[in-house]
C-alpha cells in the first residue's frame, strides 16, 4: 500500500473542508438574500424584493429560507399584483420541492385558496379540497390548520353538502377558537344550520358568535341575521305601514323603479327618469355606475359593484362595455350566484339563461319566470305566474321547494311582479291579482308564508314596483308614482 | 512487644483522626503510661499516635491542640533520649517542636539540662528574642501578618519582621524589627483611643447582630470563665452565653441595636449618645432571648398527605397543633398523586390551620445550556415562577442538578406531574427560549419567549393559572339579544323553566330585581347566584332553580396549557363521582385528543356513563367516542358506527355546552360518510 505524501494530507483535509466551509457560507448567504428582500418588500420596493428572493432561489435552492421566499412571491402576486395565476407556479414548486418544509402549509392553503377561486362548477372544487385535506393530514401543528377546515366547509357548503359542511365549520371554531377564522366559521356554521332546517341552532350559534366574538365584523352580520330570523320566523308581527322612508322624505327620487340591497346593507335605487343607479347609505344617495337606460334588473356584483340589465345588455360598474344579452328582451329578474354565472329571467323566455363567468352562456329548463332573486343555497327563487307557483331552485337549478301561489294564505293572489332576498333565509314577494290584490308576501326558506298583508289594508295607494328586505326585519317598496320609498315594519 | 506497640500507631491514628476527646485521653494516658508505670514504649507508642494524628494538619490547629502537638514532641525527645537506638531522634524531635511553637519552653522538669541545653542552643542558631509590652492589654498581635497571641516574650526567625499590634476602638500600631543572632530586643505598643466599643453576650448563641438595620454577624460560641461576673447574677452559667461579639468601633450619636435569631422575639435595644461618647469600652449586661412560636394544623380530604415545613418532614397528615418557631415556611404537602404548596408565615402565639387539597405539582427542571445576556435574570425569574401560580404547587430546580437529570429522576420517582425545561433556541446570539411543559406521559406544549422581554414569563404563568371549567350555572333558558327587545328574549325553556312560568318568545325584563339588557348580563347575575334567581317576563316573575350545565373544555385555546389542564383533570378525577367523574372523564379524552391520543381517549370513554340527556351529555360523549375510533384508521369503521349510532339515540345532545350545535345531524353525516 502506498503511504501518502505527508504534503497531501493538509490538501486533503482542505479539499474536505472546502464544500462544507461552502455550504456554511451559502447558508449565510441564504439567510441574508432572504432578509434583504424581506427589507426591500417592507420599504415597498418591490422589484428589487423580488429580484433578490429570486436571486436567492437561483443561489441556494436547498436553503431554508427557499421556501420562505417562494411564499413571499406568492403572497406578492395575489396580493399585491393582484396576478393569482402568476402566483400559481410559485405555489407548485413550494407544493413539489418544499412539502416537508413549515411554509408548504401555508403554500397549499393558498393553492387551494386559488384552486377554488378558479372553480367553476362543484366538481371543480375537488382540487381545492385536496389541498386542504392535505394541510390537515401532513401538518398536525400548523396555525392554518383553522382556516383550511373552514375552506373544506365552504367548498362542501357550495357542493350542497350542508351536512358534511357543518362538520368542518364547527371544527374550525372547536379546535381552533381563537383563531382569526372562528368568528367566520360561526357565522357559517349559523347559515349552514338554518339550511339544514334547524332553526334554534342557528340562533343559538349567533349568539355564540356575538358572546364570543362580540367586536368581529362577523358578530355585526349575525346581529341582524338572528334578528330578523327572529322577527320574520318566530315572532311574525303584522306588517304595517311606517311611511315614507328614509325620515318621511317624499317626492325625492325620479322614478325609481328597482331595488336592491347591497351586500354591506345599503340600498340600491334604480331611478328611470335618471336612468341610473343609486346608493343609499344612511340618508345620503350617491350615484353609482354608469348611465343605463332602460334597466330591468338591478343586482349587486362582486366588490359591491353595480350591475344593471336592460334588453341592450349589461352594464357593470366594473366594466367599461356592455356585454349583450342575446334575445332576452323582457328581463324580469336576475341574480349572481357562487361561481360567477349570471342568471337571468326573462318574461317571454320558457327557461332561464345562465351566462357564465368564462363567457359562455346555457340555460336552465324553467317555466318562464317573471320575477327571480338569490338565495342562501346558491340557488334562485323564481315566480312562475303561469303556473301560479314560487320555485326555490337550488344550485343546479332543480325545484327543490314548490309553493303554490296562495298556499298559507286566506285568498290566492295570481301574479308576482318583483321577488327580494335577505340573504338569511327570507324572501319577499310584491304580488297582485286574485282575491288577495296587490300586497306583500314574507316567505320562509322553506317556503312557509311568515308574514303578509295587502296595500289596501295598510292604506297604500301608489304603483308599488319593486322591494327590498332589509336588516331590521322591514321591507322597503318602491313607489314609481310618487317617487318615494316606503317601509313597511 | 516493641512490633506490637508499632503496630498499634496507625491504629491509633486511624480511630483518633477526627475525635478530639479519644485524643486527648491518648495523649494522658501515654503521660500516665511513663510517669506511673514507667512504660516507655506504651508511652512512645501513644505520644507518636498523637503526634501521627495532629501533626498532619498543624497549620490549622486550635491553640489548645498546638500544645498538645508541643508537648508530644517534648515527650517524645526526652523518650527517644533515653535509648540508645533512639537517641538521635531526640534531636529530630526538638527541631520538630521548635518549628511549631519557637515560643514553647521545654519542661525543664522532665527534660534533662543537656536535652534543654541542646534546645537553647538550637533556638539561638535561628531565632532572637523579643521582649514586648501593650497597652492597653486584650488586643491582637499579627507577626508579619500571621495572628499571634500577644505574649511578652517571643522568638522570632532572624530577619526583618513586622508586628502589629490591634484593639477595637483604638488606632492599630506597627513595629518593624530586624533581628539576627544573639539579638534580644523590645517592642512597646501603646495604642490611641479612637471610638468606644460594645461587648455583648447573647444567650443563646447564633444570634445575627444588627446595627442601625446593618448585618455585624453572629454572635457564635461559648463563653469563657471570663464572663462568669455577668452570668452568674442572671443565674446562668456562662458557658450558657454566646462568646463575646464585640461592636469595634461605635459611631458618635445613638444606635438601633436588633438581635434576631429563629425560633426567639426579636430584641430591639436603643444605646444612648453616652456609650459613644466618650470613647471607652462598654459591656452589656447580657442579653436573653425570649422563644417565640406558634402552632400549625394542616389536614385534609384527601388521603396520603405527609407535610413538610421547608423541606423537612413533620409527618403525615392530619397535623394538629404542631408546635413551629414564628417565621416563614415554604410549605409543601406531598399527596400520593400531587401536592400542595404555599409559602406561610407562622406568627408568635397564633394558631394557622389550613386545608390542604393536592395540585399538581410542577417540577421545573432547569435551563438547558447556552450562554445568553440576560440568563441570570431569566432563570431567577424561573426559580420564582411558583410564586405566580395558584393551581399548581412549584418544585424548584435542585440546585447544580443538570436538566436532563433532573427529567431522568422525575420520570423514576414520579414525584411530579408536570417538568418545566427552558432551551434556548440556537441562534448566533441567543435571544429567544423555548419553554417545554410536559406531563410525564407525555403530552407537551411549547411556548417560545423573548428572555431581555420586561415580563418573557407572564404569559406561560397566565395560561397556567388559567383553569377552564367543566360546568356552569344555569337556568335552563336559551336566549338571545333581540334588538327592540328590553332585555334577553327566551328562545327555548326547560320543562322545569315552563312549569314555573317562564314564556318562550318573551323578554326577560328583570333578574333579580334588575333590569338586564343582555345575554351575557343575565349569564354574570346567573354566576353570581347563591340560590334560586327570580326573573320576570311582562309583569309575572318566577323563581327559578340554578342547575350547573355542563361544559367542554375549549379545545386549541391560546388561554390555556394544555398538559396543566391534563394534570389538573387527572387529579380532579381521584376525588370525584358519578356525573362528575364521568364529566371529568369526557375532558380528559377531549385534551387527549387534543394531542391525538386517541386510543387512550378511547380508554376514558369506553367506560364513562353520562346519566344526562340534555347539552353536553351521553350523546356527546358517544359523538367524540366515534370520531376517536374513525381516527384510528379503518379497522375501527365498525365501532365508530356504532358509537355514532348510538349518538343518534341522544336528540338533544350538544357540543360544547348547553347552547351547542346539537350531536345528532353531525353524527349522521358521519354514519352516512361511513357507508
Amino acid at each position: 500500500m502506498r503511504v501518502p505524501s505527508p504534503w497531501f494530507r493538509p490538501l486533503a483535509a482542505l479539499s474536505c473542508a472546502l464544500p462544507v466551509l461552502a455550504q456554511g457560507q451559502d447558508a449565510g448567504l441564504a439567510e441574508r438574500l432572504y432578509r434583504s428582500g424581506e427589507r426591500a418588500y417592507s420599504a415597498k420596493s418591490y422589484q428589487e424584493a423580488l429580484d433578490t428572493w429570486g436571486q436567492l432561489l437561483q443561489t441556494d435552492s436547498k436553503s431554508g429560507f427557499a421556501p420562505r421566499a417562494l411564499l413571499m412571491l406568492a403572497r406578492h402576486q395575489m396580493e399585491v399584483e393582484r396576478k393569482p395565476e402568476a402566483a400559481m407556479p410559485y405555489l407548485d414548486r413550494l407544493r413539489t420541492d418544499y412539502i416537508t418544509s413549515p411554509e408548504a402549509a401555508d403554500g397549499l392553503l393558498l393553492r387551494g385558496l386559488l384552486l377554488a377561486r378558479q372553480a367553476r362548477r362543484p366538481a371543480e372544487l375537488k382540487a381545492a379540497m385536496g389541498e386542504f385535506n392535505r394541510i390537515l393530514d401532513l401538518f398536525p401543528e400548523a396555525p392554518v390548520r383553522g382556516e383550511a377546515r373552514f375552506q373544506l366547509g365552504r367548498a362542501w357548503r357550495d357542493q350542497g353538502q350542508w351536512g358534511r359542511a357543518l362538520h368542518q365549520f364547527i371544527e374550525a371554531f372547536r379546535l381552533h377558537p381563537g383563531s382569526a377564522v372562528a368568528p367566520q366559521a360561526m357565522l357559517e356554521a349559523a347559515e349552514t344550520l338554518d339550511l339544514m332546517g334547524d332553526l334554534p341552532g342557528c340562533l343559538r350559534m349567533l349568539q355564540r358568535l356575538r358572546t364570543e366574538a362580540p367586536q368581529s365584523p362577523e358578530a355585526q352580520e349575525a346581529a341582524w341575521r338572528a334578528a330578523v330570523r327572529v322577527k320574520h320566523r318566530l315572532q311574525k308581527p303584522p306588517l304595517r305601514n311606517e311611511g315614507p322612508w328614509p325620515a318621511g322624505r317624499t317626492k325625492w327620487l325620479k322614478t325609481p323603479t328597482l331595488l336592491a340591497t347591497a351586500p354591506d346593507g345599503d340600498l340600491l335605487i334604480f331611478q328611470n327618469g335618471l336612468d341610473r343607479a343609486f346608493r343609499l347609505h344612511g340618508s345620503e344617495l350617491t350615484a353609482q355606475g354608469p348611465a343605463a337606460p332602460g334597466t330591468r334588473a338591478l343586482l349587486p356584483g362582486p366588490g359591491g359593484a353595480v350591475w344593471m340589465l336592460s334588453k341592450n345588455g349589461l352594464v357593470r360598474e366594473d366594466a367599461a362595455a356592455i356585454q349583450p344579452l342575446g334575445a332576452l328582451g323582457a328581463l324580469s329578474g336576475a341574480a349572481l350566484d357562487r361561481w360567477g354565472a349570471l342568471w337571468v329571467a326573462d318574461a317571454r323566455t320558457p327557461a332561464l339563461t345562465l351566462f357564465t363567468a368564462e363567457g359562455g352562456t346555457r340555460t336552465v329548463a324553467s317555466p318562464t319566470a317573471s320575477a327571480l332573486a338569490p338565495l342562501a343555497t346558491g340557488g334562485v327563487v323564481i315566480a312562475a305566474d303561469a303556473d301560479r307557483k314560487l320555485l326555490f331552485l337550488d344550485a343546479d337549478g332543480q325545484p327543490r321547494v314548490i309553493v303554490p301561489y296562495g298556499q298559507d294564505l286566506p285568498v290566492p293572489f295570481r301574479s308576482v311582479i318583483a321577488l327580494a332576498a335577505d340573504g338569511a333565509g327570507q324572501v319577499a314577494a310584491l304580488v297582485d291579482g286574485g282575491d288577495f290584490g296587490e300586497g306583500v308576501v314574507i316567505f320562509g326558506p322553506d317556503g312557509a308564508v311568515l308574514r303578509h298583508t295587502t296595500f289596501k289594508a295598510l292604506g297604500l295607494s301608489g304603483r308599488i314596483v319593486s322591494l327590498a328586505l332589509d336588516r331590521s326585519g322591514g321591507l322597503i317598496l318602491c313607489d314609481r308614482r310618487n317617487d318615494l320609498l316606503i317601509r313597511l315594519n | 512487644m516493641r512490633f506490637r506497640h508499632l503496630l498499634a500507631i496507625p491504629l491509633f491514628c486511624a480511630a483518633l483522626w477526627g475525635q478530639d476527646a479519644a485524643l486527648k485521653d491518648t495523649f494522658l494516658q501515654a503521660k500516665a503510661l511513663w510517669a506511673t508505670q514507667g512504660d516507655r514504649e506504651g508511652a512512645s507508642a501513644r505520644f507518636d499516635g498523637v503526634v501521627a494524628a495532629l501533626a498532619p494538619k498543624a497549620g490549622g490547629l486550635e491553640p489548645e491542640w498546638i500544645q498538645i502537638l508541643c508537648e508530644s514532641y517534648n515527650w517524645l525527645a526526652v523518650l527517644d533520649d533515653r535509648g540508645v537506638q533512639t537517641k538521635p531522634r531526640a534531636q529530630v524531635r526538638l527541631q520538630a517542636l521548635m518549628d511549631l511553637n519557637p515560643d514553647f519552653e521545654v519542661d525543664r522538669a522532665l527534660t534533662s539540662q543537656r536535652l534543654a541545653a541542646l534546645f537553647d542552643r538550637m533556638k539561638g542558631e535561628k531565632y532572637a528574642l523579643v521582649k514586648l509590652s501593650y497597652a492597653p492589654v486584650g488586643g491582637r498581635l499579627l507577626v508579619d501578618g500571621r495572628p499571634g497571641a500577644p505574649l511578652p516574650r517571643k522568638y522570632l526567625a532572624f530577619g526583618i519582621h513586622k508586628l502589629t499590634y490591634t484593639r477595637p476602638g483604638h488606632a492599630p500600631a506597627e513595629i518593624a524589627l530586624e533581628l539576627g543572632p544573639r539579638d534580644v530586643k523590645s517592642a512597646d505598643f501603646k495604642l490611641a483611643r479612637t471610638a468606644s466599643t460594645l461587648t455583648l453576650y447573647v444567650q443563646p448563641g447564633d444570634v445575627e447582630i444588627l446595627l442601625d438595620g446593618q448585618s455585624l454577624g453572629y454572635a457564635i460560641g461559648k463563653a469563657g470563665s471570663d464572663a462568669a461576673p455577668l452570668a452568674l447574677p442572671l443565674g446562668l452559667r456562662p458557658e450558657e452565653l454566646s462568646a463575646a461579639f464585640v461592636i469595634p468601633e461605635l459611631a458618635p450619636g445613638k444606635h438601633r441595636l436588633e438581635l434576631r435569631a429563629p425560633c426567639f422575639r426579636t430584641r430591639t435595644i436603643e444605646l444612648g449618645a453616652e456609650l459613644a461618647t466618650p470613647a471607652a469600652d462598654h459591656t452589656l449586661e447580657p442579653i436573653r432571648m425570649e422563644p417565640s412560636r406558634g402552632t400549625l394544623s394542616v389536614n385534609s380530604a384527601w388521603p396520603g398527605g405527609e407535610l413538610f415545613l421547608s423541606g423537612q418532614s413533620r409527618g403525615p397528615l392530619p397535623v394538629a397543633d404542631l408546635p413551629v418557631c414564628s417565621g416563614s415556611y415554604d410549605l409543601l404537602v406531598r399527596f400520593p398523586a400531587g401536592g400542595f404548596a404555599q409559602r406561610i408565615t407562622v406568627e408568635e402565639g397564633q394558631s394557622l390551620a389550613l386545608e390542604a387539597r393536592p395540585k399538581p405539582r410542577l417540577a421545573f427542571a432547569g435551563l438547558e445550556g447556552g450562554d445568553f445576556t440576560g440568563r441570570a435574570r431569566f432563570l431567577a425569574q424561573l426559580e420564582a415562577l411558583g410564586d405566580r401560580l395558584q393551581p399548581l404547587a412549584y418544585l424548584p430546580a435542585r440546585p447544580d442538578e443538570p436538566p436532563a437529570e433532573a427529567l431522568a429522576r422525575l420520570k423514576a420517582s414520579r414525584e411530579a406531574e408536570l417538568v418545566l425545561i427552558a432551551r434556548p433556541v440556537p441562534d448566533k446570539i441567543i435571544h429567544r427560549v423555548e419553554l417545554v411543559l410536559a406531563t410525564l406521559d407525555g403530552e407537551e406544549a411549547r411556548l417560545v419567549v423573548k428572555p431581555l422581554e420586561q415580563d418573557p414569563l407572564g404569559s406561560l404563568a397566565a395560561r397556567l393559572n388559567a383553569v377552564p371549567r367543566l360546568q356552569r350555572p344555569g337556568l335552563g333558558l336559551s336566549v338571545l339579544d333581540v334588538p327592540s327587545e328590553p332585555g334577553p328574549w327566551v328562545l327555548a325553556a326547560s320543562a322545569p323553566a315552563l312549569k314555573a312560568g317562564i314564556q318562550i318568545g318573551k323578554p326577560l325584563l328583570q333578574v333579580q330585581g334588575k333590569p338586564v339588557p343582555t345575554a351575557q348580563g343575565l349569564q354574570r347575575l346567573v354566576e353570581a347566584a347563591q340560590g334560586p334567581v327570580s326573573v320576570s317576563q311582562e309583569g309575572a316573575t318566577a323563581s327559578l332553580p340554578l342547575q350547573m350545565e355542563a361544559l367542554e373544555i375549549p379545545l386549541g385555546s391560546p388561554d390555556f396549557c394544555y398538559p396543566a389542564v391534563l394534570a389538573q383533570l387527572r387529579l380532579q378525577y381521584a376525588g370525584a363521582k358519578g356525573d362528575e367523574a364521568n364529566l371529568i372523564k369526557l375532558n380528559q379524552a377531549l385534551v387527549l385528543m387534543q394531542f391525538r391520543k386517541y386510543d387512550k381517549a378511547i380508554e376514558l370513554l369506553r367506560d364513562a356513563r353520562l346519566s344526562t340527556l340534555h347539552g353536553v351529555s351521553q350523546g356527546t360523549l358517544d359523538y367524540h367516542t366515534g370520531l376517536c375510533f374513525l381516527h384510528l384508521g379503518t379497522s375501527y369503521h365498525s365501532e365508530a358506527g356504532q358509537a355514532f349510532r348510538q349518538a343518534l339515540k341522544y336528540p338533544q345532545s350538544t357540543l360544547l355546552g348547553p347552547d351547542g350545535p346539537l350531536v345528532a345531524p353531525l353524527a349522521r353525516q358521519a354514519l352516512e360518510d361511513l357507508k
